[in-house]
């Protein structure tokens, strides 16, 4: 039988295809990798019908190309080597909020508006990274490991038990769900650990859909605040930010902390293009941190007063030449509305704030410690200016992870994707940041595209390691080949 | 089939009343680790001086205890090596105040036991020691010097009495060696008008080489004829100034005997304690600033070694539980103040404390044979204690015990370290004498 | 038979005659009678072997190099870093033990809170020099005289985790000398020289280090890790005492114990949901009425003396003690709104306060764990998990009764329904069920009920009720619960060790230990 017609057995015949138009839109996304076309689409509605694509793929030694997002930022998706999009946008069932436990089960195709929707009802939320775009999938942000705007919580990851479909077709529970029984099991899968000696959560975080397929995943949910204080912390350069943001993150204060230049804060709270945005980028500080603290629980005043008061104290004491605002000059109001924007996805009616100045972006992202990152500012800025970047244009964004004790430091190159001179000179610099990064310790944990080729010819025994993994649970190399070091 | 005696008492000679001790060890190492709430970090951490300084577990109470558990059930003979484990340990106790932390085991009494078997099976203990035993036997003393000269140094300035409640048990390093201790201690004891009395000719070896190293017939000669002398002297008090002499007396003595200290019909009491009580009735007047910033050397036999010795026997039963209720020395009742409180009242005496102090305090090195059988372990142990000892900035280390002070002395001049050892009856006398 | 002597030449020309042993003496110190947890049990009594060589390495390099000849003479080998358990030490013949106490170092990075240590430094240790910078960890249960690295790597669970996080994420950076002689890297070391870190790049590989447990040297030695140092508060923590009553005194503007007495078992879990639910605290525990006795008991038998006078089942039944730790991480505002927060919260469900010592010497610094062999001279945990407080309330009932059926040999406890707490603000919990048994006063009927106890019932209970046991591997048969977990999860971990030990030398015969056991004896049938 040929390749299309156990696929339509599979999923369904309606939910197949092979037609040039529904393959282009697979064949690229928002990142600078060339576009690759795919020989099918196909989605599934279940476990069991990913599980005989798989099988099938395995067959015929055809890649899969997992997707969930409607949006692709990063080149992870775009097919290298042809083979079969498993998109699983119709698997986006939120199959239980368990209020007892804040945890809540959803599937790979549930997007942050969604969810949040959702899980507000119960007067829940999820932790977000910043303001994700609307149609991400929540899934792949925590398979991705994007940094949450939160550093609050020191077991950050809210990512429990999954079920997945591994590269050979099994199907396969992960963490406390692969109890027998499950889940009418003792066990509620809340757990994200094991089973065994194998944490299988973690190499499919991170692994860009190369090592299997979620169908559902577990996640820790959090109550909704009832009070929310919001803070602003202007800096003339990103070198007096560092210690502020160390001390107050190491006395536990606030939920929502991230710094940001001003470029980038303009983009996200200009109300109309570009006038708002040219007045905001004249008054606004270069640095501000936003720190809001919030209260869930019991006595919720009287929580944000006692963390108000250590943060002012801080600010007097340590930093008395440093202000500290309630509100941000130019943006009345915005206090009170950033702890609900900052909550939810940016709004599908507006354009996605990345692309506003240009209608495109490249991210480059590392991790580091906070106290190397005004040296990466100015390398970066340095790097982009030789190639004629308007570095004033040049965004960026620091959010603290885990209290401080790292961070996710993240430079916005915005171009016009269809000027091709801009283009190019993006693909060149971001390719000697990311060299000049690695060299000063930088770490890309999430290596995509150009980046990956110069991380993994770095890190020789992981990489080897890596693909010994890889090729114990795929060693037909059908999951999202090309990617990574696979 | 178990081995562990149900009917069981205290007595050494006897190694398989402490089978279940060494059975039921289960390797937590509190006899290694400074106790974790004192716990500094890497450095000064552990307290068992072989184990630092041969690092196989062989050379830790829970090695120990798991060879001679081997030794006994025949899997192994004697070699050189099992004596080596065995006698390179200086009996501190570390390991016992450690383990007793938590359980209610016996480690020292496995080790004290094993060297009396060794000894006993005629394959210990190592020459150096016996030819202890042989200058005790012929000299009464350790060092075979002649046992006339034993009141040798007794200045002309103390006058002790012909009868008094207190005899003062010089002991061999005192009286021999370390001199100025006697003497210092002599003449506090004539300014506080104490009356004491010695026993000259009558006094021998307190039997300490011998008893820790395992020779416990020949030390049974010294305690039989030390008690009778102390005896027919009518002493109610047998005081010294020597850690060894303390803890031999006080509780190797009555263990041999079968009896309880409070039993012995007097009591032992150590310098320290007796200026301590001086201090506390206001009778004791200081006539003399020092000053000079100090650091106090617990000695492991004045210290967590130092509880009295309670004779017991009974059965132990299920879960391990003893009928009647087994006295457990923990090392708890040290004599640990009483030096530090004198050397705070010394006028001018700043005290400052090192990381492993009291029952977790770190050997000097020269105990249980090992000075005399393994010179430069002992010399090794000494120079880590002053390693400790510089890190508090002081001028001196103080000590209450001659064989302390010969160690820490040694490893100094062979250092050249700027560093300080006096004895406390030095400082002591110093301080109050007119 | 010993190693051959090419080989054991090799070995001496590494780290020198003073750190390498063939010696029986020597090696008998490494006796598997003295492995802590797993002690009396078929695991050491059938399977635990002595060393036939031990080895003190002072380096990754000295690591390596014995690992590369142990590759080419095909010699067994097994690291032991404080050898605490007995999968620490040999659980098959002619094994080369090597023994990593020497690499003792440790280096913290204050600013940035982690720490690097090597698999000599313990718990306690890195405890010290952390609060001291007003930082902290979690000591795991397993006890203070834990290696920090060992115990990462296969257990660290604590009441401490309900802020500090599940071990696992509490591993950064990794330097791992794999079973075949190569030197891995993982997290931020893959690509430059610091710790920091521990993800990635891409998929990450500390998920083949460690799962829910470790493989305890299986897949070869880890030398030197990164881990955590959480944000702490800034007071001293003052020791006190002297042996066996030291205890660190806590600065109580800054830390405070609290008992309370609830009125029924639903009552105890509702509060402690509700405290996580309010994000409130530092740890929250519920106390087995045992622990209660052994800890104002000066000794083994002075506890039997109050055990046997105590109500026992009844008791066991009405005590219920919830014990939480509060912390003013921010500011003694802090402590004191979490304290009104908890009294509220407390009241609601008919909860009192009680007297409550304001020291601590059981879970901060000394966690302690070697008072557990106090009652019986024995002690092994059955069960441990980390999932919902609910399920862990369900397990520890289903474990306390299947327990009457081993109960004797096991020691009674009255239904205790183990012991629980909140892991993660509550959004999980713990259970963890411990047993205990006379060692001497047996015969060998009641023994091979121990150990069948531990290596058939527990695992068959765990897949009846579909529970989540850490001690899944270490005290299961593979073959028996593999299947039933994932599924067939050992599948994967098998396939994982064949690659990456592929001489299969790194502590044989793990994980197949008790598939071991059960080939050899048969009172361990399923």
């Amino acid at each position: 039988m040929q390749i299309k017609e156990k696929l339509k057995q599979a999923v369904g015949a309606e939910l197949v295809s092979d037609s040039p138009g529904t393959l282009k839109a697979y064949s690229k996304d928002y990142s600078l990798l060339p576009p690759g076309m795919s020989n099918y689409a196909v989605l599934p509605k279940s476990a069991e019908e990913v599980q005989k694509v798989i099988k099938i793929a395995n067959e015929h030694l055809i890649p899969v190309i997992p997707c969930s997002s409607e949006v692709h930022f990063t080149g992870s998706t775009i097919p290298k080597q042809g083979g079969i999009i498993l998109d699983l946008n119709r698997m986006n069932r939120i199959p239980e909020i368990d209020e007892r436990n804040r945890k809540a089960k959803i599937e790979p195709g549930v997007t942050w508006k969604e969810f949040q929707a959702a899980l507000g009802e119960h007067n829940f939320m999820m932790m977000t990274p910043l303001l994700p775009h609307s149609k991400k999938s929540v899934l792949t942000s925590l398979l991705e490991r994007e940094p949450l705007i939160n550093p609050r919580y020191e077991y950050g990851d809210p990512l429990l038990a999954m079920e997945i479909v591994l590269p050979n077709g099994d199907l396969f529970k992960t963490g406390s769900a692969s109890a027998p029984g499950y889940p009418q099991s003792f066990s509620e899968g809340a757990q994200p650990q094991g089973p065994g000696t194998i944490d299988f959560y973690r190499l499919l975080q991170g692994a860009q859909g190369t090592m299997g397929v979620v169908t559902w995943a577990n996640v820790k949910v959090e109550n909704l605040p009832k009070i929310s204080k919001t803070f602003f912390i202007p800096f003339p350069e990103i070198e007096d930010a560092i210690e502020p943001i160390y001390r107050i993150q190491r006395r536990r204060i606030g939920y929502e902390c991230f710094l940001m230049d001003k470029f980038n804060l303009a983009l996200i709270v200009a109300e109309r293009q570009p006038e708002d945005f040219e007045s905001l980028i004249a008054t606004l500080p270069p640095w501000i941190l936003i720190l809001i603290l919030s209260a869930a629980g019991r006595r919720p005043e009287e929580r944000i007063e006692y963390e108000e008061e250590a943060l002012t104290e801080i600010m007097k004491v340590e930093f008395p030449f440093l202000e500290i605002w309630e509100a941000l000059p130019g943006v009345p109001g915005l206090e009170m509305q950033l702890p609900q924007m900052l909550k939810k996805p940016w709004p599908e009616e507006v354009t996605y704030w990345k692309f506003r100045h240009k209608g495109a972006c490249q991210d480059l992202f590392c991790i580091t410690t906070l106290d190397r990152v005004p040296q990466f500012v100015t390398v970066v800025g340095e790097i982009a200016g030789r190639h004629g970047y308007d570095v004033t244009a040049l965004g960026h964004y620091v959010q603290p992870i885990e209290f401080g004790a790292g961070c996710h430091c993240e430079f916005n190159f915005y171009y016009d994707p269809q000027n091709p001179v801009e283009v190019e000179r993006i693909k060149v610099l971001y390719r000697e940041a990311v060299e000049n990064l690695l060299n000063m310790g930088a770490l890309f944990t999430r290596p995509y595209g150009i980046s990956s080729d110069l991380v993994y010819s770095r890190a020789t025994s992981y990489t080897v390691t890596l693909r010994k993994i890889k090729n114990i649970f795929d060693p037909n190399n059908i999951m999202n080949p090309g990617n990574l070091c696979f | 089939m178990t081995k562990i005696k149900k009917e069981f008492n205290l007595d050494v000679t006897d190694i398989n009343n402490f089978r279940y001790d060494a059975e039921r060890c289960v390797g937590c190492k509190g006899c290694v680790w400074v106790d974790h709430i004192y716990m500094p970090g890497v450095e000064f951490g552990i307290k068992c001086p072989s184990l630092a300084r041969y690092s196989f577990d062989a050379y830790a109470a829970y090695g120990r205890e798991k060879i001679i558990l081997g030794l006994l059930d025949g899997k192994y003979d004697y070699t050189a090596r099992l004596l080596d484990i065995l006698y390179k340990c200086t009996l501190c106790g570390a390991c016992d105040a450690g383990c007793k932390r938590n359980l209610d085991l016996e480690p020292l009494l496995v080790l004290e036991a094993a060297r009396v078997k060794c000894v006993r099976d005629g394959k210990g203990p190592m020459p150096e020691q016996k030819k202890i035993a042989e200058n005790i036997d012929k000299s009464h003393n350790r060092y075979g010097s002649p046992h006339a000269n034993r009141s040798k140094w007794l200045p002309k300035d103390v006058k002790p009495a012909t009868k008094a409640d207190i005899v003062y048990f010089v002991g061999c390093a005192s009286s021999y060696v370390h001199t100025e201790i006697a003497q210092a201690t002599a003449r506090i004891l004539t300014n506080t008008n104490t009356k004491f009395m010695l026993l000259d000719s009558e006094e021998w070896c307190c039997g300490y080489p011998l008893y820790s190293t395992g020779q416990v017939d020949a030390f049974k000669k010294q305690v039989e004829h030390n008690i009778e002398a102390v005896k027919k002297s009518g002493a109610s008090t047998v005081l010294v100034s020597c850690a060894e002499g303390y803890k031999t007396w006080k509780v190797d003595y009555p263990k041999l005997l079968g009896k309880s200290t409070d039993d012995l019909g007097f009591k032992v009491m150590h310098l320290v304690e007796y200026i301590d009580q001086l201090i506390k009735d206001g009778s004791l007047r200081f006539n003399n600033q020092i000053n000079m910033k100090v650091t106090y050397h617990d000695p492991c036999n004045l210290g967590r070694l130092s509880e009295p010795w309670v004779q017991w026997e009974g059965r132990r039963g299920k879960w391990g539980v003893t009928e009647p209720p087994k006295p457990i020395r923990r090392g708890t009742y040290g004599i640990y103040e009483p030096p530090r409180e004198i050397l705070r009242s010394i006028p001018g005496i700043e005290l400052v404390e090192m990381v492993r102090i009291r029952e977790n305090a770190w050997c000097c090195g020269a105990g249980a044979g090992v000075r005399d059988a393994f010179r430069d372990f002992a010399l090794w142990s000494a120079g880590e204690r002053l390693k400790e000892a510089k890190t508090t900035g002081a001028e001196a280390i103080v000590v209450c015990c001659p064989h302390c002070k010969e160690n820490f002395g040694e490893s100094i001049e062979a250092g050249k370290e700027k560093i300080k050892v006096y004895d406390i009856s030095e400082l002591l006398y110093k301080a109050v004498r007119k | 038979m010993g190693l051959m002597k090419e080989a054991y030449q090799a070995l001496e020309s590494i780290v020198g005659p003073e750190y390498v042993s063939e010696d029986p003496v020597v090696c008998e110190a490494y006796s598997p009678s003295r492995g802590g947890h797993g002690k009396d049990t078929a695991v050491e009594t059938v399977l635990g072997e002595v060393p036939i060589c031990v080895i003190l390495p002072g380096s990754t390099e000295e690591v390596q190099k014995i690992v590369k000849i142990c590759n080419r003479y095909k010699i067994s080998f097994v690291p032991a870093s404080t050898y605490w358990v007995t999968h620490a030490g040999p659980r098959a013949s002619n094994v080369l033990l090597i023994d990593l106490k020497r690499m003792n170092r440790m280096e913290i990075d204050e600013k940035n809170m982690y720490a690097v240590v090597e698999p000599g430094v313990i718990l306690s240790q890195l405890q010290e020099q952390a609060m001291r910078r007003g930082l902290y960890i979690t000591v795991g249960g397993g006890g203070a005289q834990a290696s920090v690295l060992a115990n990462l790597l296969v257990w660290s669970l604590s009441p401490l985790n309900y802020k500090n996080g599940l071990p696992n994420r509490r591993l950064l950076g990794v330097e791992w000398v794999s079973a075949d002689g190569e030197i891995l890297r993982l997290g931020s070391l893959a690509t430059s020289n610091s710790y920091f870190w521990g993800e990635g790049p891409g998929p990450d590989l500390r998920g083949i280090l460690r799962g829910y447990i470790g493989w305890f040297g299986g897949l070869g030695i880890v030398t030197k890790i990164g881990t955590k140092l959480l944000p702490f508060q800034p007071e001293r923590l003052e020791p006190v005492g002297i042996s066996p009553d030291t205890t660190l005194q806590l600065p109580t503007n800054r830390m405070r114990w609290c008992n309370f007495t609830m009125p029924s078992r639903e009552a105890l879990v509702n509060a402690m949901y509700e405290i996580g639910n309010n994000e409130i605290g530092a740890a929250v525990t519920k106390v087995p009425l045992i622990w209660r006795y052994r800890a104002r008991a000066k000794s083994k038998d002075e506890f039997w003396r109050l055990w046997e006078k105590s109500g026992k089942e009844d008791e066991v039944a009405t005590f219920h003690i919830l014990r939480v730790l509060l912390i003013g991480y921010t500011s003694e505002k802090q402590l004191e709104y979490e304290e009104r927060v908890l009294m509220d919260i407390i009241k609601e469900y008919g909860g009192e306060a009680r007297r409550t010592r304001q020291t601590d010497e059981s879970w901060l610094k000394n966690a302690d764990s070697a008072r557990m062999w106090l009652t019986a001279g024995t002690y092994m945990s059955v069960y441990g998990h980390v999932e919902t407080l609910a399920c862990s309330l369900k397990g520890g009932e289903a474990y306390a009764k299947r327990k009457r059926q081993y109960t004797p040999p096991l020691m009674d406890d009255f239904g205790e329904p183990g012991w629980f707490q909140l892991t993660e603000n509550g959004h999980m919990g713990y259970l963890e069920f411990l047993t205990h048994w006379e060692p001497y006063e047996i015969d060998e009927k009641g023994r091979h009920r121990v150990d069948e106890w531990y290596f058939i019932a527990g695992p068959k209970l765990d897949i009846e009720k579909g529970l989540y046991n850490f001690f899944n591997i270490t005290y299961s048969p593979l073959y028996l619960v593999g299947p039933e977990y994932g599924p067939n999860y050992h599948v994967w971990m098998l396939k994982i060790k064949e690659a990456l030990d592929p001489n299969g030398i790194s502590n044989p015969p793990y994980p197949r230990c008790i598939d071991e056991l059960v080939e050899r004896c048969d009172w361990l049938k399923y």
